[in-house]
Formats: C-alpha cells, sequence, structure tokens
C-alpha cells in the first residue's frame, strides 16, 4: 500500500465530504435563496451526535466526557446526525426565517452559531467541551477490520454511497415543481407569496433540508477522522463551503461539485508550493486563508455566477404537450 | 446589594465598549445599507495598531489611542474603496456584500494573525487599584473608558444634528432616493461614515483589549455578535437606538453575571435578542428606511 | 355566494406610517365582473390600499371582505390562493427562471410542490407539468411571447415584462385581479394590446381593479371608477360623471387633468 494512494484516498475522502455539504448550502442558498451564516454549526452538530451515538459509555480515568455513549451501528448515528442538525436547522428556521431583512438572518445565524459553540465549549459535560470527542469508532470497522490505510479506502465507498444517494435527492428536489418555485421565491419572495405560495414553510423546509446534509457531512467526517473538537467549528469552515458553492456556482450541483474539487486541491496542494519560511508556523495557513477570502471576493466580482453558472430548465414536455404550437411557431 | 452596585458599574463599562463598537456600525449601515460582517476585525485592528504604537513606537498611551482608532477609519475608508465600492458600483444585490464582507473578515483576521502571531497580547496600563465611585468600583481605565465613549456619543450626536455631514447621513439612512436628488455627494458621505465607523471601531477594540485580561487575533470578532446583539435590540440603523442596546445589552451581561455563572452571561445577552427579534424584530427605537 | 355581494368589500380601512395617514377610513365595494379603476392624485394612497386588500401590509382599522368573505389580517399568499391576485407597479419577473417558469409557478395547485411529492413520487409533479405547460404556453401564444419562452425573464425588454406580469397573473386562474398601474411607462401600441388583453380577459370572468393615472383609458374600457384622495374614497361612478364632480376636479391640481382627459 503506497503513501500516495492512501493520501489520494484521503483526499477523494475529504472530497466527496464536501461535495455533500456543499449541496446542502446549495439547496439551502442556491434554491431557496437563505442566507446561512452558520452552516458550519449544522455540521458540527451531526458531527456530535454522531460520534456520542457511535461511542461506547464515557471511561472514567480518561478524562474524557460526553453524553449518551450508546454505541449504535452504521448507519444509525450518521442518520442521527443528519436528523439532530435538521431538528436545530428547525428551530434556527422558525426563529429567523421571514423576519425582515436577508441580513437578519444573517446576523441570527451567525449569532447562533457562536453561543453554541461557547455552550457546547463550556457545558463539559455534553461533548467534553473545548477538548472535543476522541477515539470515535469508525463505521463497520468493527464487522470489516481493516488497517489504517485498506480502511481509508474502503471508507471511500462509504462516503461515496451516501454522496450518490444524496446526489439523487437534490437533483430531484432542484428539477420538481417544489424546486421551482424555491427558485421563484429566491428570485422574490414578495411576488412568491402574491401568487399563494406559502413561502415560510417552503423556505422553513429548504433550511431543514440543507441543514440534513450539513449534519450527515459532519457525521461522516467525525467516523473518518475519529475526533471532532470546537477547533474545527470555525467560521472559516464556513466560509469555505460559501466559497466552493460561489466559485462552483449555486443553484448548479455539478458546479459544487468542480468548487468543492478546486478548494481541495487548493487546500492540500497549494502551499507545497510556497518557500518554507522559517520562526513562521502559522503563517503558511494564514496566508491559504487569505488567498481563499481575497479569491473568492474576485471571482465573486467578476464571475458572479460561478464557474457552471445554473442550467436553464429544458421542457421536453414542450413538443409533446402543445403540438400545434409547436408547429405554428416553427423557428 | 453591593455586589449588585457593582456589576451595574461594570455593566457601564461594558455598555461604553458596546456603544462605541454599536454606534459605528449602525451610522455605516445606516449610510450603505448592508452589515459590514468585517467589523469584528475592525475592532481587533484597532487593538493592535495601538498595541503595537505602544509598545514598539514608546509612544504615550493616548497617542497610541488615537493613532489607533484613526488607523481603523483609514483601514475602513480603504475597505470601501478598494473592495465595497467595486460591489456597490456595478450593482449588484446586497447579499453579496454581506458574503464579500464575510471574506474581508477572513482576509483581516489573517493578516492580523500572519503579521502579530496567535498568542495573545495584553495592555501593561500602569496603576490599575480600583476607585470608589459613590456604589461603584472602578479602576482609572475604566472610568476612561466610560469618559471617552461618553465624549464620543456626544461627539457623534453633534455630528448628526449640528453638521452639513450629519444631517446628510441622516439623510441618506432615511431616505436614498430623496437624499440622491438633493445633491449630497454619496461618495463623500460614505466614505466619511467609513473612516468614523471604522475609527469608532478602533476605539471600542482598544477599550475592550484594555478591559480585558488579554487579546488575540479573534477577540474582535469573537465580540462581534453581542455587537449585533447591541444594535439590533436597538434597531438596526438607527444610532440612538444602537446607543439604547449597547446600555441594555451591556448591563444585562455584567448584572447578570452577579446571579448566575459568568460563562453564561454573554449567552443571557443572546437570549435578550433572540426575545426581542420575537417580539419586535425592528428594535426598540426603529429606523427610518430600514424595512 | 349571492349574486348581490359584491365580490371585493372595502370597508373603512386605515393604515398610517408613523404620522401620516396613508389610508384614513376608505370605503368602497366592486361587484362581480367590473372592470373598474381606482383614480386620484399622486399620494391619495392608491398602492397603499392595493397593499392592505393584498394582504401585503397589516391594516391598522377596518375590514377587507373578498366574496363576501373576512380576509382582513390574512396572510398575502392565503389571499392570492383565495383567488384574489394582484400585480405591482414595476414589473417584478422572477429573473433567473425562464418565461415559461415564471408562469408555471404561478400555476395554483401543482401538487409537485408538496414535500413528500417533490422527493418521493415525482411523476405527479410531471403529469401535472405536462398539463400546465400546455396551458402556460397557449397563454404565452395569446400574449404574444411565445418566442420568449425558453429565454430568462430578466431578458425580456420592458415593455414584454409588462405582458409577462400579466399573464403570470392570468396563468393564476384569479377571480379577481388588483393591477397596480399596468399601463406605467408603456407606449400606445402596447398600451392598446394590454387594453384589449384586460377586455377579453374580463368577459372570460374575472373581474379587475385598475390602479391607473391613465384617464383615457380608463374613460374608454372603465365601468366603475373610484376616486381616491388623501386616503379617503372621494367619489364613485362612471368617468363621464365624475368629471364634472367639483370635488373631484378639485382633487387634481386646478382639473387640468380632467380635462386633458375629456379632449
Amino acid at each position: 500500500m503506497s503513501a500516495v494512494v492512501f493520501y489520494l484516498a484521503t483526499i477523494v475522502n475529504y472530497f466527496f465530504i464536501y461535495n455533500i455539504l456543499a449541496w446542502g448550502l446549495n439547496i439551502q442558498f442556491g434554491y431557496a435563496g437563505i442566507l446561512d451564516f452558520t452552516y458550519i454549526t449544522f455540521m458540527a452538530v451531526g458531527a456530535y451526535v454522531a460520534g456520542v451515538t457511535s461511542l461506547g459509555p464515557p471511561q472514567p480515568g480518561t478524562g474524557v466526557v460526553y453524553i449518551l455513549g450508546w454505541h449504535l451501528p452504521f448507519p444509525i448515528p450518521i442518520l442521527l446526525g443528519g436528523l439532530a442538525a435538521a431538528a436545530l436547522g428547525l428551530v434556527v428556521g422558525l426563529l429567523a426565517i421571514n423576519r425582515l431583512r436577508s441580513d437578519y438572518l444573517a446576523i441570527v445565524t451567525l449569532s447562533v452559531g457562536i453561543i453554541l459553540y461557547s455552550l457546547v465549549g463550556n457545558l463539559t459535560n455534553l461533548f467534553d467541551g473545548f477538548d472535543g470527542l476522541v477515539g470515535v469508532p469508525e463505521p463497520l470497522n468493527g464487522q470489516v477490520h481493516l488497517g489504517v490505510n485498506t480502511y481509508t479506502i474502503f471508507y471511500m465507498a462509504v462516503t461515496g454511497a451516501v454522496m450518490v444517494l444524496l446526489w439523487f435527492v437534490a437533483q430531484r428536489l432542484l428539477r420538481s415543481p417544489l424546486g421551482r418555485t424555491m427558485r421563484a421565491i429566491r428570485e422574490d419572495v414578495d411576488v412568491a407569496e402574491a401568487f399563494g405560495k406559502n413561502t415560510f414553510r417552503i423556505r422553513l423546509w429548504a433550511m431543514v433540508i440543507g441543514c440534513f446534509y450539513a449534519g450527515v457531512g459532519g457525521a461522516l467526517l467525525v467516523g473518518f477522522v475519529g475526533a471532532f473538537s470546537p477547533d474545527g467549528w470555525s467560521t472559516l469552515e464556513t466560509f469555505i463551503i460559501w466559497a466552493i458553492l460561489l466559485i462552483g456556482g449555486r443553484g448548479n450541483n455539478w458546479g459544487s461539485v468542480l468548487g468543492s474539487f478546486l478548494v481541495v486541491a487548493v487546500l492540500s496542494e497549494a502551499t507545497r508550493y510556497l518557500p518554507a519560511i522559517p520562526n513562521n508556523a502559522f503563517l503558511e495557513p494564514a496566508l491559504r486563508n487569505m488567498v481563499i477570502g481575497a479569491g473568492l471576493i474576485v471571482v465573486l466580482r467578476f464571475r458572479p455566477q460561478g464557474l457552471l453558472p445554473e442550467r436553464k430548465a429544458n421542457f421536453s414536455e414542450v413538443r409533446t404537450a402543445a403540438p400545434g404550437l409547436e408547429a405554428s411557431h416553427a423557428d | 446589594m453591593s455586589i449588585l452596585w457593582l456589576s451595574i458599574g461594570f455593566g457601564f463599562v461594558t455598555a461604553s465598549v458596546l456603544a462605541l463598537a454599536s454606534v459605528g456600525l449602525s451610522l455605516q449601515f445606516g449610510v450603505t445599507n448592508y452589515v459590514n460582517f468585517a467589523y469584528g476585525s475592525f475592532l481587533t485592528l484597532g487593538a493592535y495598531f495601538a498595541w503595537t504604537t505602544l509598545t514598539g513606537g514608546h509612544l504615550p498611551l493616548w497617542l497610541a489611542i488615537v493613532i489607533g482608532a484613526l488607523g481603523v477609519g483609514v483601514v475602513g475608508v480603504l475597505s470601501d474603496r478598494i473592495v465595497f465600492r467595486s460591489f456597490t458600483r456595478s450593482g449588484f444585490p446586497l447579499f453579496y456584500l454581506l458574503i464579500v464582507s464575510f471574506g474581508l473578515s477572513l482576509i483581516l483576521g489573517n493578516v492580523v494573525q500572519g503579521v502579530w502571531g496567535p498568542s495573545p497580547q495584553f495592555f501593561a496600563v500602569v496603576s490599575q487599584f480600583p476607585l470608589h465611585i459613590g456604589p461603584f468600583l472602578l479602576t482609572p481605565a475604566q472610568l476612561v473608558i466610560i469618559g471617552v465613549a461618553g465624549v464620543s456619543m456626544v461627539g457623534v450626536h453633534l455630528l448628526l444634528t449640528r453638521t452639513r455631514l450629519g444631517k446628510a447621513m441622516r439623510a441618506m439612512s432615511d431616505n436614498p432616493a430623496l437624499a440622491q436628488v438633493s445633491g449630497i455627494d454619496i461618495n463623500r458621505v460614505t466614505t466619511w461614515a467609513w473612516f468614523i465607523s471604522g475609527t469608532l471601531a478602533g476605539l471600542a477594540g482598544i477599550a475592550l483589549a484594555i478591559s480585558t485580561a488579554s487579546f488575540e487575533p479573534a477577540f474582535g470578532e469573537n465580540f462581534l455578535f453581542i455587537i449585533f446583539a447591541a444594535v439590533i435590540v436597538g434597531g438596526i440603523g438607527q444610532p440612538y437606538g444602537a446607543m439604547l442596546g449597547a446600555v441594555l445589552i451591556g448591563m444585562v451581561t455584567e448584572v447578570s453575571a452577579a446571579f448566575i455563572d459568568p460563562a453564561y452571561s454573554t449567552d443571557l445577552a443572546f437570549v435578550v435578542l433572540i426575545i426581542m427579534l420575537l417580539l419586535r424584530p425592528q428594535g426598540l427605537i426603529p429606523a427610518q428606511g430600514k424595512a | 355566494m349571492p349574486t348581490d355581494t359584491p365580490i371585493l368589500e372595502v370597508d373603512a380601512i386605515v393604515r398610517h406610517f408613523g404620522g401620516l395617514q396613508a389610508v384614513d377610513g376608505c370605503s368602497f365595494a366592486i361587484q362581480k365582473g367590473m372592470l373598474a379603476a381606482l383614480i386620484g392624485p399622486n399620494g391619495a394612497g392608491k398602492t397603499t390600499l392595493v397593499n392592505l386588500v393584498a394582504g401585503a401590509l397589516p391594516l391598522h382599522g377596518g375590514r377587507v371582505l373578498f366574496e363576501g368573505t373576512d380576509i382582513s389580517g390574512w396572510p398575502p399568499h392565503r389571499i392570492a390562493a383565495r383567488g384574489l391576485v394582484r400585480t405591482f407597479q414595476i414589473s417584478r419577473e422572477w429573473a433567473q427562471l425562464t418565461v415559461l417558469e415564471n408562469l408555471l409557478v404561478a400555476a395554483p395547485g401543482q401538487q409537485g410542490e408538496q414535500l413528500w411529492n417533490a422527493l418521493l413520487r415525482p411523476s405527479v409533479g410531471r403529469q401535472q407539468d405536462r398539463k400546465l405547460v400546455a396551458r402556460a404556453l397557449d397563454t404565452l401564444d395569446t400574449f404574444g411571447l411565445y418566442a420568449m419562452r425558453n429565454e430568462y425573464a430578466v431578458t425580456l425588454s420592458g415593455g414584454q415584462k409588462r405582458l409577462l406580469e400579466l399573464a403570470r397573473a392570468v396563468m393564476s386562474q384569479p377571480k379577481m385581479l388588483l393591477l397596480d398601474e399596468p399601463m406605467a411607462g408603456v407606449n400606445p401600441a402596447l398600451t392598446e394590446q394590454l387594453a384589449a388583453h384586460i377586455e377579453s380577459l374580463r368577459q372570460g370572468g374575472i373581474t379587475f381593479l385598475l390602479v391607473e393615472h391613465n384617464l383615457e383609458f380608463v374613460e374608454q374600457s372603465c365601468d366603475h371608477v373610484v376616486v381616491m384622495a388623501l386616503g379617503r374614497t372621494l367619489a364613485t361612478g362612471v368617468m363621464a360623471e365624475l368629471r364634472t364632480n367639483p370635488e373631484v376636479v378639485g382633487a387634481y391640481l386646478g382639473g387640468d387633468v380632467v380635462e386633458r382627459a375629456a379632449g
């Protein structure tokens, strides 16, 4: 098992997980226009819940304290993670959606994230505070007993399968009349209301479904890495998902795939080409983050629709629905 | 009973820091009509600018503070000129600016981290023995903070009511379309709004850094949500509302710390915010022209 | 609903903004099948009234009845679902949706919009779409927008957007349409087109209440006029009578506007 294969498998796993995360945010923002600046919080909830439901009870003497510890088998913890995130999304959505300005929604989501971060950190009995969870069991490894390298490749199948399933759901939603109405709400909420659409309920659905995706992504991540702490829960992470979505092309799920490919590639490979700067170990990640931030601003300015813009709806029903019209308007 | 008075005293200090920050945010929001999510980084920059001038340049504290605050004012203007205006001029919808400001906060936060490093710093301020002022127990530094905030609030009030610039800012906030056709130089007023906003943010950041034990690159961003709470509770886009919100939130956080675990006192501010949003989302003093 | 119940009844409705009384006890009734106009000088409160009736602004007093049912305080989507549909003064198309999609979204009762159906039973939405597409294409053809059916709505010209606004409203199968200045900023040829469309829609059974400044059109086409001034109903009736009503004449500065319409 060469190191290269292992390295690639690791990157692919991250790539798959980022796809799932980006699609969730796409459903919230790309479909329905919801500005969620705390997407990472929902991912964290998914990670934590999946962690404490797949871990056994906390062992005294290890110094690690957390709730639940049900030691449930795959795929239940992942499902629970998704549902927990969705439930939180429901609460936040009920509070914040339909307020008067999109700035409010952004502020409230950001505030919720910061508050929950502080609560999780301070309520150490919940998820082991700022130290976080460790030793989260790898899904299915109790059955297959693989070594670290082989498991990484095996895990690609796990994340890949979940990813494909969630892809179909996201595409189906997009192509449905509901997806179309979500996009109308995104374009102009008041007009959608004026045409009888319950915009509050529909946006709430988008919020909740997107949060489910975030939770599943977080759950898959914690199964892969085996640990999760508030360190992995920063606005930087939310920003990376936003960058993936906007650079790739919002509203377009293929765009998110392209975006996550680019961002994952940049994140892992870019620093390879920087000269080593002595005494400044923290300069590297700082520079990398600055580049991401600046890069996003530039892309937003000069190609706001992203690399792969939204695809125009194609109604093959047109020919069958109105053959007379087609004939009389033969262009 | 004396604990209550003590915490009210501390409440004034927090309220002062919040007032500086909230009014700055409100003024800029009023004029530009979008929220600057990089505002937290402005506070951080103010603290670091002042600290560097103090420790590196060995200038007297008051001068370091002035330079620090004005430095952030300049950063504010540059942010507008280099980043934001490029979007507003090209007619981008407002939510793009939120994302852009979010990106800017990432950049600025990492600039601070890259230049100054992640380790906490602190302001070595001499003579930190608290004084008895009536029922309150406050250090000279805290008294100065309250004083500076008070003076600044008066200054802002005079600016808004007595100067042409201030009236133009109010006009742009209440009714941008009308302001435009009545011959106000939008660009000039916007630039000044950013400068004042940045300066107030810088002052707030310095005050916050002085009144807390230490500060590190993320401390401004972490404070941002409390600023939002004050601004929203008071009434977004309305500087007087921001002052009121600052007092309210400042008092709630400090007085509650006397009765509950201090780690949760900021969470309580959040509860106030949620209640406000549920009952009266436009805030205590609603601003005109901001739906 | 018995035949003498007005389709729309506005009963002493009130709305203030701060200290300003935008609508100050306004009352009138519209009978089914009317092509009615709401006219009045600028600042009379006409658009505010439309917003109040459509539920976009909360009432501060009074009631609104639609087909005999009290709809006061109802959210806009519930009122629209009842068949009272409004358009906006400035064309507000869904920009990044195609023209066809704009109409499809406007159609009511699409079961594919239910979450269960969208995710688990996509055929429901698809089947219904087939029928809706046929109706939408027909409507687009009527309004001369067929060629633009697959273009993003934002690419339409100003006049085409006005037509889209009306086509979309029609697609929602309304019982009554509240049009807020449908002819605003529109050239005379297009005005005639729009007027013809409105008339034929009225023949089809839709009641109209238009907010209008174009008094020529009002005189030619509308069978009932409500005059608003200072947030209240000033007078109602036929344009010919109102032209000679001294209060109405006085409400429009110097009677200029009324004279122009006559001549």
